[in-house]
C-alpha cells in the first residue's frame, strides 16, 4: 500500500500562484499599454488591443476578488480603513480605466464634492468601483459618470451610464441576486457578491455599508450605488 | 475633475532603485518609470536583497520600488528594515512595496519600518505617478514633524501636528493619529485619552480605540486597557498592533496563559515576525511549555537570519529551552553561535551565565564553576550592567557554583537599582530561597532597599527645603552608591539643571550631567525624561 498523499496546503498554493499570475498580468498590461500608446488610433489593431486590455483587467479583477473573499472568509484579510481625499481616490481608480475609455470613445465625467474626505479600505473599495466601471464600459451607450457625495447614509459613490439599464429581473431580485451564482445568465455573481461583502465590512456606530442597483441617474441608464457609513 | 492639490513632481531629476527577482518585472517597472519622465541613467536595479543593500549603501535614492517577494534570502520587508535601521534611505525617499496581494503577513512591520505605500500588482504608469506625487507632497508637508520624531522630541512633534491641523484638512486624520502616538510616547496619557475619546465620540476609529487602551495602560488601569483591547481584536481581527498591546497588558497582569493564547493567534496571522516569535517563546518557556517554546525560538532564530531585527534573546531562549529539554549539547552550540553573531559585553555575560547554568543542569559542576569564574572576571573587567532578569540569572549561577559573595553583590545591585519594584524584590527573594538562604536573603534585601530609599529621599527632602547644594551633594553620593538606579541619575540631572538655570552655567557640572544622562540612555534606552533633560543641557550650554 502506498502512503497517503500529503494534504495540500491550499492557501500556500493560492498565494504562490497568485503571486506568479500577478507578475504575468503586470507584464501583459504593461506591454499592451506601451503598444496602445504608440498605436494608430484609427487602425483596427487599436480597438482589438483595447478589448484585450479589457479582458485582461477582468481576469485580474476576478483573481483579486476570489482571493480576497477567501481571505475574508478566514479572517485573514488585513482590513485597513484610512482617510482618503475622494478626488485622489477617484483619480487613481479612474486612471486604471483611462486607456480603455479613450479607445472606446466613451465620454467620462466625474462629479465629486470638493475636499470630501472619507475613511475606507482603498484596495477593497477601489476593487468595487473598478468592477462597476468595467461593467459600465461594457453596457453603456456613449458616456459614464462617477459621482461621489455625502448622502443620508454616509458616503455615496455612484457609477451611472446611458445604456439600457439593468434588466427588470435583476432590479426585482435586488440583494438576493447578489448572493447566488447564475451560470445561465452569463454572470458568475462574483462581482456583486464581492461588492456587497466589501460594503458590509465598512461599519460605523452600528451602521453598515450597502450596495444598490437602479435604473435612472442623470441619463436614465444603469446605476451602481455604494454607500459607506 | 477637480485640479490636483499639488503641482506635479518633476520626475526627470529623480533617482530610483527597482528591486525585483523577476527580470520581466524589472524591465516593466523601468519602462513605467521612463514614461513617467525618469532619466534611465538614474534608475538602478537589483535582483535580490543583497544587491539592493549594496546599491543603497552607495547611493541616495529618491524612490525605491521593491517587490515584497524576492525569492530566497531577504524579503522586501527585510530589505526595508535594514535600509531604515542603517539609515541607508533619507527621510525624503519614497519607498513603495509592491505585492501580489494584500495579506496580514505583508502588512505587519512595526510603524518605524513601514513603507510609504503598498501597491498591489498590476502596477500601471498612472497609479505609480499619482502615488509618488502624493507621497512626496506628504513628505514635504510632514518634514518638520518627522524631524521632531527622529529627534525623539515627542511633545514638539505633537505641537507641530496641532499647528498643521489648523490649516491642513486633507491630512487631518493622519495628523490626529500621529499626535496621539506622540502624546503616548511622551507619557502624556491624559491628553491622549481626551483626544481619543473626542474622536471616538464622532466615529469608530480603530487606532483611537488602541490609543485609548494605551492611555489606560499608561495610567496603570490594566483591567480597562485589557477589556478595550480584547474587544478591539474581536472586532478587527487582523489588527496586529492591538494583539501586541494586549500581550503587553496581559504580561503586566501576569496572565501568561492568556498572553500565550493571544500571541498564538497573532502568530497565525503573521507567522514571520522575528520579534513576535521571540516573545511567544519567552512566554511559553515561563509557562513550562517547552515544546511550544522550542518551536517559537527556532522560528525566530531562522527568520532572523536575514533580518536586522534578530535578537540575542531568541538564541538565549533557545539555549535555555534545549537545556530544559535535556539537550545540553545543542544548548551550548546555540550559545556558541550567539557569541559569534552578536558583539558586545552584555551578550557575552548573558551567554556565560546561560552556559554555566546549562553545565550545572547537565550535572557538570566543574564546567559550571569555570563559566561562573569567567563570568565574574568579565563583569569586573567590562563593568557591564545587564538588566535585572539577567542579573538574577547570574546570581543564580554564582550561588549554585558556590560563589556566594559575588551572588550577594549582584542581588544587592539589582535591589539598589530598582528598590521600589516589588515584583523584582520578590524574584530576588526567590533566588535566595532557592539557595536555602531565605532568612539571610530577606535581611539583605531589606537592608539594600532601605539604604537605597533613604539615599533617594535624602536628596529630595533637601531639595524641598531649598538646600540645593546639599541636595546635589546627597544625590551625587546616591549616584555613586546606586550606579544602576535610573531615577537617581535623572533626579541628579534635573536638580543640577535647575540650579544652573537659576544661577550660572558650570561647565564641569554640565559635563557631569551629560555623563550621568548617557548612563541612563545606556541602561534604559528610550527613557522619556532623558530626551527632555538632554535638550535642557544643550539649550543651557549653547
Amino acid at each position: 500500500m502506498s502512503a497517503p498523499a500529503p494534504t495540500p496546503d491550499i492557501s500556500a498554493f493560492l498565494a504562490s500562484s497568485v503571486h506568479d499570475m500577478k507578475n504575468s498580468i503586470t507584464i501583459l498590461i504593461g506591454g499592451m499599454e506601451k503598444i496602445l500608446a504608440a498605436a494608430d488610433r484609427e487602425g483596427p489593431e487599436y480597438r482589438e488591443l483595447s478589448h484585450m486590455m479589457y479582458e485582461t483587467k477582468r481576469i485580474n479583477g476576478n483573481l483579486i476578488q476570489l482571493l480576497t473573499l477567501y481571505k475574508l472568509g478566514n479572517h485573514l484579510y488585513p482590513f485597513s480603513p484610512e482617510d482618503w481625499l475622494l478626488d485622489d481616490f477617484i483619480q487613481e481608480t479612474v486612471s486604471q480605466h483611462q486607456p480603455l475609455l479613450a479607445s472606446r470613445g466613451i465620454a467620462f465625467e466625474v462629479e465629486c464634492e470638493p475636499d470630501l474626505i472619507w475613511p475606507f479600505d482603498t484596495d477593497l473599495v477601489g476593487g468595487v468601483v473598478g468592477h462597476a466601471l468595467n461593467n459600465a464600459i461594457h453596457y453603456t451607450g456613449s458616456r459614464i459618470r462617477l459621482v461621489a457625495r455625502r448622502g443620508a447614509e454616509g458616503l455615496e459613490l455612484r457609477v451611472e451610464d446611458d445604456g439600457r439599464g439593468y434588466p427588470q429581473k435583476m432590479l426585482d431580485d435586488g440583494v438576493a441576486a447578489m448572493q447566488g451564482v447564475d451560470f445561465q445568465g452569463g454572470s458568475t455573481g462574483l462581482g456583486l457578491y464581492f461588492s456587497a461583502m466589501v460594503a458590509r465590512m465598512h461599519r460605523n456606530k452600528g451602521q453598515t455599508g450597502s450596495i444598490r442597483l437602479e435604473n435612472g441617474g442623470a441619463w436614465g441608464g444603469g446605476c451602481f450605488v455604494l454607500n459607506l457609513p | 475633475m477637480s485640479t490636483p492639490q499639488q503641482l506635479p513632481v518633476d520626475f526627470a531629476s529623480k533617482s530610483f532603485l527597482i528591486i525585483d527577482d523577476f527580470h520581466g518585472m524589472r524591465s516593466i517597472l523601468r519602462d513605467i518609470l521612463r514614461s513617467c519622465g525618469v532619466n534611465t541613467r538614474n534608475i538602478a536595479t537589483a535582483a535580490n536583497g543583497g544587491e539592493a543593500i549594496a546599491l543603497l549603501e552607495k547611493n541616495r535614492f529618491d524612490g525605491v520600488l521593491c517587490d515584497f517577494n524576492l525569492g530566497a534570502g531577504k524579503n522586501g520587508q527585510q530589505v526595508l528594515e535594514e535600509a531604515k535601521y542603517r539609515n541607508l534611505v533619507g527621510p525624503g525617499c519614497a519607498w513603495i512595496m509592491i505585492t501580489a496581494e494584500k495579506t496580514a503577513d505583508v502588512v505587519m512591520g512595526a510603524a518605524e519600518y513601514q513603507p510609504d505605500a503598498y501597491l498591489i500588482k498590476p502596477i500601471t504608469e498612472a497609479t505609480l505617478r499619482l502615488r509618488l506625487d502624493k507621497i512626496w507632497a506628504k513628505k514635504e508637508a510632514f518634514a518638520e514633524i518627522d524631524q521632531a520624531v527622529l529627534d525623539q522630541d515627542f511633545l514638539r512633534a505633537a505641537k507641530l501636528c496641532d499647528q498643521r491641523l489648523a490649516t491642513d484638512r486633507s491630512n487631518a486624520g493622519e495628523l490626529l493619529r500621529l499626535k496621539c502616538q506622540m502624546l503616548l510616547a511622551a507619557g502624556d496619557h491624559g491628553p491622549a485619552r481626551t483626544l481619543c475619546n473626542d474622536i471616538l465620540a464622532q466615529r469608530d476609529v480603530p487606532w483611537a480605540k488602541l490609543g485609548l487602551a494605551r492611555a489606560h495602560f499608561a495610567a496603570g488601569e490594566l483591567a480597562e486597557a485589557r477589556a478595550l483591547l480584547e474587544a478591539l481584536v474581536e472586532e478587527q481581527r487582523t489588527f496586529l498592533e492591538a494583539y501586541d498591546w494586549l500581550v503587553t497588558v496581559l504580561k503586566a497582569q501576569n496572565d501568561l496563559t492568556k498572553a500565550e493564547e493571544v500571541l498564538e493567534r497573532a502568530a497565525r496571522l503573521s507567522p514571520n515576525s522575528v520579534t513576535r516569535q521571540k516573545t511567544l517563546g519567552e512566554v511559553a518557556l515561563h509557562l513550562g511549555k517547552l515544546d511550544n517554546a522550542e518551536k517559537a525560538f527556532r522560528k525566530s532564530v531562522a527568520l532572523g537570519e536575514h533580518s536586522v531585527l534578530k535578537t540575542a534573546d531568541a538564541y538565549l531562549g533557545l539555549a535555555k529551552t534545549c537545556s530544559a529539554l535535556n539537550n545540553p549539547n545543542e544548548a551550548l552550540q546555540v550559545l556558541g553561535t550567539l557569541t559569534k553573531q552578536f558583539d558586545g559585553d552584555e551578550v557575552k555575560v548573558q551567554a556565560l551565565a546561560a552556559e554555566g547554568l546549562v553545565h550545572h543542569r547537565a550535572g557538570d559542576p566543574i564546567a559550571a564553576r569555570k563559566a561562573a569564574q569567567r563570568l565574574g572576571e568579565t563583569l569586573t573587567s567590562t563593568g557591564v550592567r545587564p538588566d535585572s532578569a539577567s542579573t538574577l540569572e547570574m546570581a543564580e549561577l554564582m550561588l549554585v557554583t558556590g560563589e556566594k559573595q559575588q551572588a550577594v553583590a549582584l542581588l544587592q545591585d539589582a535591589v539598589r537599582s530598582s528598590p521600589e519594584d516589588t515584583a523584582l524584590l520578590g524574584r530576588v527573594q526567590q533566588v535566595f530561597d532557592g539557595a536555602s538562604m531565605g532568612a539571610e536573603g530577606s535581611a539583605l534585601v531589606e537592608a539594600s532597599r532601605k539604604e537605597s530609599v533613604e539615599l533617594m529621599n535624602q536628596g529630595v527632602l533637601l531639595m524641598r527645603d531649598g538646600k540645593f547644594d546639599e541636595a546635589l551633594a546627597a544625590l551625587r553620593t546616591a549616584c555613586e552608591r546606586l550606579p544602576g538606579n535610573i531615577r537617581v541619575l535623572l533626579n541628579f540631572a534635573h536638580l543640577a539643571l535647575s540650579i544652573m538655570q537659576k544661577t550660572a552655567v558650570d561647565p564641569a557640572l554640565a559635563d557631569e550631567v551629560r555623563a550621568r544622562l548617557a548612563t541612563v540612555h545606556r541602561l534604559s534606552p528610550g527613557e522619556k525624561r532623558y530626551v527632555q533633560l538632554m535638550r535642557q543641557v544643550d539649550t543651557l550650554t549653547r
